[in-house]
């Protein structure tokens, strides 16, 4: 079975406070977690001229934009604008929000009628995310012991100990972004390692 | 197919001083390879298929890749004695050369982007100002429009009220005049002309005729520079990249008024390279 | 005074004004005009440096330029423990930080130069150059996270840390984005969150760190 979650970061990367740039498929998002740490994510863009939204800044409960300081509150309504302070922004005024959730320390996007859940993945230890400039292909055939499609699962043996793997796929335009879990009693440092090695063989397969 | 519109047009292609230094400049003009060259003391602008028209105006080298339309404007405030022109030379945009200039007629965005310099909060208030087509030059103007700037200018020593008009004399060409913090009653004249490499690409060439005596031309330089590297990384995360032209794709406010008419004036004038016509 | 022969979009000057602000230190600022008028290729510049590069740093006697060197001499006028611990060990690791900012210069910053002011170079070697710098940079500072650590060297900010800032920060400017490294970005959000941080252009105020000026 597919899901239409499709993972954009690790929690431990996006603190309170915070704005960054998420990805479902080609649609670019700004993931955002307030200042009590709700969670927001919008296309990425200002509804007013453009400007990417992940480049703005969080104040409390609000994102503001950038380029003219328009704030948005997590409901992605237009709250303020600094323009013209004494105008009540019009309700039409809003960023373009996808569902985003936290749950065993991954960020999930997904369109906003989405009914389903994320997967779960309980028991795991989020690791790290990072980018391949290859395909799912490649990084198949550079490990065997990875099975599945969206989230890849093995038993991988490395330092002479067989640690549980969980990659969580996120495709782009260029490659590939994997956000890894491990089994909770593994050394973070070494799956850590093992997943650079793991990189520069999967893209090693594409130079071939 | 580029427009006859878009082709009349005189465009900003060269730094007038660095061709006459001898300096061969191979670049872009709506998407076409041209060449800046110095012939026989001349400056020649080649195209693919012949020489364009030249006008040396402003430092800058100006050429038109169709059958000018008109004259290249004037500015006859930089002709006042006593004023130093400041070249800033060239800096590349990856963005429509309409969003670069629709972004120098924006005086909302000085809190946050050029904060503590042109704006900062909480003074972000834009003021009701005048907007025109004005008829006989059919240039669009801004005038009574008015900010307060923590640092207006490199002469600037403390926060004052500025006062602008905002002028677009062609399309990819935007003059401001702003008070003076040096000489009462005059006014600093600042350009921003904008050579469109693509409808996506352009090199924005930011001119000055200032009153100021005492500031080094290298700090003048570097103030100027300074502003338009801070509008850079807007305009190159602006999407989409083209201008939207169609109302709906973007909300404007009455502080939006300048873009609003240029974006007008565009659409009805046909210039549309660099714009997106229909909503994405 | 100390002088600093300066260029405001440069990102190794800028690597030296923001060492100045964090250690409280005030220059003389010389603006030179590196851009357009390629001031520092002059005769008359080069006679103080002979490479023709910026930025210049001149005490009495002494002139620097190297950025990294006005970096050291900067910390120990006025910050010592800008310098990192005083162990072999992190002596030895701020040491390879230092030289790897010029790895850093090397490909991003010759992306940044090549993008904004025209200078030549091969766009997508200097891009994958910077990508590969940057993955190392990520790399180590997701190893300093597993330990509890922010910085690259010891427990608080250091040289190292500013030395490799500028041009990490700047990337965008020549068309490599830092979406794809996380530990990089909270690191680059922790150093912009210092007391007496100076921003330069394409590098803006965190406006988050002001409360906003209207309740909304």
């Amino acid at each position: 079975m597919t899901t239409r979650w499709i993972a954009t970061g690790l929690c431990h990367d996006l603190p309170n406070g915070v704005v960054m740039a998420g990805r479902w498929h080609d649609t670019e998002l700004a993931v955002w977690r307030s200042a009590s740490g709700k969670l927001a994510a919008w296309k990425d863009r200002c509804p007013h001229r453009g400007m990417r939204l992940s480049h703005g800044f969080v104040r409390g409960e609000t994102l503001s934009c950038i380029y003219h300081g328009w704030v948005y509150g997590t409901d992605g309504g237009c709250k303020h604008i600094p323009a013209h302070p004494s105008l009540v922004p019009p309700k039409a005024i809003r960023a373009e929000a996808f569902s985003c959730v936290a749950l065993d320390g991954v960020l999930w996007l997904a369109p906003a009628d989405v009914s389903e859940a994320p997967p779960r993945l309980g028991g795991l230890r989020p690791v790290r995310s990072l980018s391949l400039t290859c395909g799912l292909a490649a990084l198949m055939a550079a490990e065997s012991a990875l099975a599945g499609k969206d989230i890849l699962r093995g038993s991988v043996t490395f330092g002479g100990h067989a640690v549980e793997i969980c990659l969580l796929v996120q495709p782009k335009p260029d490659g590939i972004t994997l956000h890894a879990l491990c089994g909770a009693s593994a050394d973070l440092v070494a799956v850590s390692r093992w997943l650079e090695a793991l990189r520069f063989k999967a893209e090693e397969k594409v130079a071939e | 197919m580029i427009a006859p519109e878009v082709l009349n047009e005189w465009y900003p292609v060269a730094m007038a001083s660095q061709i006459r230094a001898g300096q061969r400049r191979q670049t872009q003009l709506l998407g076409q390879p041209i060449t800046v060259v110095l012939t026989d003391g001349a400056i020649a602008v080649q195209g693919p298929t012949g020489s364009f028209p030249v006008i040396e105006r402003f430092g800058h080298v100006w050429t038109c890749p169709g059958t000018p339309a008109h004259d290249l404007f004037t500015v006859p405030e930089v002709d006042q004695p006593g004023r130093r022109l400041v070249d800033v030379g060239v800096v590349r945009v990856k963005c429509s050369p309409l969003r670069a200039v629709e972004n120098f007629l924006d005086i909302a965005h000085f809190p946050f982007v050029h904060t503590d310099i042109l704006g900062a909060e909480p003074h972000t208030e834009v003021n009701r100002y005048e907007v025109q087509i004005r008829e006989d030059t059919d240039e669009v103007w801004a005038t009574k429009v008015t900010f307060y700037q923590p640092q207006a200018a490199k002469s600037a020593e403390v926060g004052i009220v500025t006062e602008y008009m905002y002028r677009v004399p062609a399309p990819t060409v935007s003059v401001l005049y702003k008070t003076c913090p040096v000489v009462p009653g005059e006014w600093d004249v600042i350009g921003i002309f904008v050579q469109p490499l693509t409808e996506e690409l352009c090199d924005v060439w930011p001119y000055m005729a200032l009153f100021d005596d005492v500031t080094p031309m290298a700090e003048l330089i570097a103030f100027q520079q300074m502003i338009f590297l801070q509008d850079r990384s807007i305009l190159e995360n602006q999407i989409p990249r083209l201008l939207p032209l169609d109302p709906g794709m973007e909300i404007p406010t009455q502080a939006d008024l300048t873009s609003i008419a240029y974006r007008r004036w565009l659409k009805k004038r046909g210039l549309t390279y660099g714009a997106q016509m229909v909503a994405a | 005074m100390i002088r600093l022969y300066d260029y405001v979009l440069s990102a190794s000057c800028y690597k030296v004004r923001l060492m100045a602000s964090l250690v409280g230190l005030k220059l003389e600022h010389e603006a030179v005009d590196f851009h357009p008028g390629l001031e520092h290729k002059s005769a008359a510049f080069r006679q103080m440096n002979p490479a023709g590069t910026l930025p210049v740093l001149m005490d009495g006697d002494l002139i620097l330029t190297e950025s990294t060197a006005m970096l050291v001499y900067l910390a120990r006028m006025s910050g010592p423990e800008w310098l990192g611990p005083d162990t072999p060990q992190a002596l030895a690791q701020v040491q390879q930080w230092l030289a790897f900012s010029g790895r850093l210069a090397a490909s991003l910053g010759r992306a940044r130069l090549h993008d904004m002011l025209l200078y030549p170079g091969d766009i997508d070697a200097l891009r994958r150059d910077g990508h590969d710098a940057l993955r190392e940079l990520e790399a180590a500072l997701t190893e300093r996270r597993f330990a509890g650590r922010d910085w690259l060297v010891g427990d608080a900010p250091s040289i190292a840390d500013i030395a490799c800032f500028p041009n990490v920060a700047l990337s965008q400017d020549g068309g490599v984005v830092l979406d794809d490294y996380p530990a990089i970005r909270l690191w680059s959000l922790s150093i912009r969150s210092l007391d007496r941080f100076v921003e330069m252009p394409g590098i803006h105020r965190l406006h988050e760190l002001r409360p906003a000026p209207v309740e909304v």
